[in-house]
């Protein structure tokens, strides 16, 4: 740095000029940062609005399926038709199978 | 880097770096101001990555100079990346406290060399970083910078003492 002397009183000249000027305000960044309370409203959020919005589901009743109707005699000779709702048929006899017996 | 001791560097060198803006943007002020802004943006969005700690300056210096560029071409003041040895002449009379004119009459390069230099005290290999050059050659641009400032200043000082 030989004779450098002139630049150095220059700069510093310069500087002290430069003093007198006002610095910007450092700019105040806001981070997008997510903590933990975001995520939690959210998902505490979510699950009170499916409480809410699920339905319950009716409990279906069994309809019957089969209905049976019987012919009786009572004691008096008296034919009575009795009518029975079942999901189930124990047995079967076809309409038709007297004819098979009777014929 | 996390972000808290990021901003902790930038407060640290927030004043050199708007001095530096300044500069690169032929002391325009507004214009720096913009600058620093995109800078900082640019740095806290992360499309700038501090590696190495210890150049956090010349990091600073080097995104700022960049972006300078950037807004000066879109003001249309188009600036070469490219050396210019050209000797600018004294034309007008100058004040011989108008420090900003003096230093505006040097070639591009070399009044960033010499800026950083004696301003920002940094080293010439520092600023070779900044403006991303060989060693050599910034020390050829601090060498004709300096034998030019030295010229320019006893210009002026003459002008003054004689009256043109």
């Amino acid at each position: 740095m030989e004779n450098d002397e002139q630049l150095e009183k220059f700069f510093a000249q310069m500087k002290k000029q430069d003093e007198q000027l006002e610095t910007p305000a450092f700019p105040e960044v806001k981070t997008r940062k997510f903590g933990f309370w975001i995520p939690a409203g959210i998902a505490a959020s979510m699950s009170l609005a499916f409480l809410f919005v699920q339905e319950p589901t009716p409990v279906e009743s069994v309809s019957p399926e089969v209905v049976i109707i019987t012919l009786q005699e009572d004691e008096h000779q008296n034919q009575q038709f009795t009518i029975e709702e079942s999901t189930f048929l124990d047995t079967w006899e076809s309409p038709t199978a007297s004819l098979l017996t009777e014929y | 880097m996390k972000s808290g001791k990021l901003d902790h560097i930038l407060k640290t060198h927030h004043r050199d770096a708007y001095l530096w803006a300044r500069q690169c943007c032929s002391f325009d002020e507004e214009m720096a101001k913009d600058v620093l802004q995109q800078t900082y943006l640019k740095i806290l969005e992360g499309q700038a990555k501090l590696k190495d700690e210890s150049k956090a300056k010349t990091w600073l210096f080097s995104i700022i100079r960049y972006t300078a560029i950037d807004e000066l071409r879109k003001a249309g003041k188009v600036v070469s990346l490219m050396d210019s040895y050209d000797p600018i002449e004294i034309i007008e009379e100058i004040d011989g406290t108008n420090y900003e004119e003096i230093i505006k009459m040097l070639p591009e390069m070399q009044r960033e060399v010499i800026l950083m230099v004696f301003y920002h005290q940094m080293t010439i290999a520092q600023s070779a970083e900044i403006l991303q050059i060989g060693l050599g050659t910034a020390r050829t641009h601090y060498d004709r910078g300096k034998k030019k400032l030295k010229e320019l200043i006893t210009k002026v000082q003459i002008q003054e003492e004689y009256g043109k």
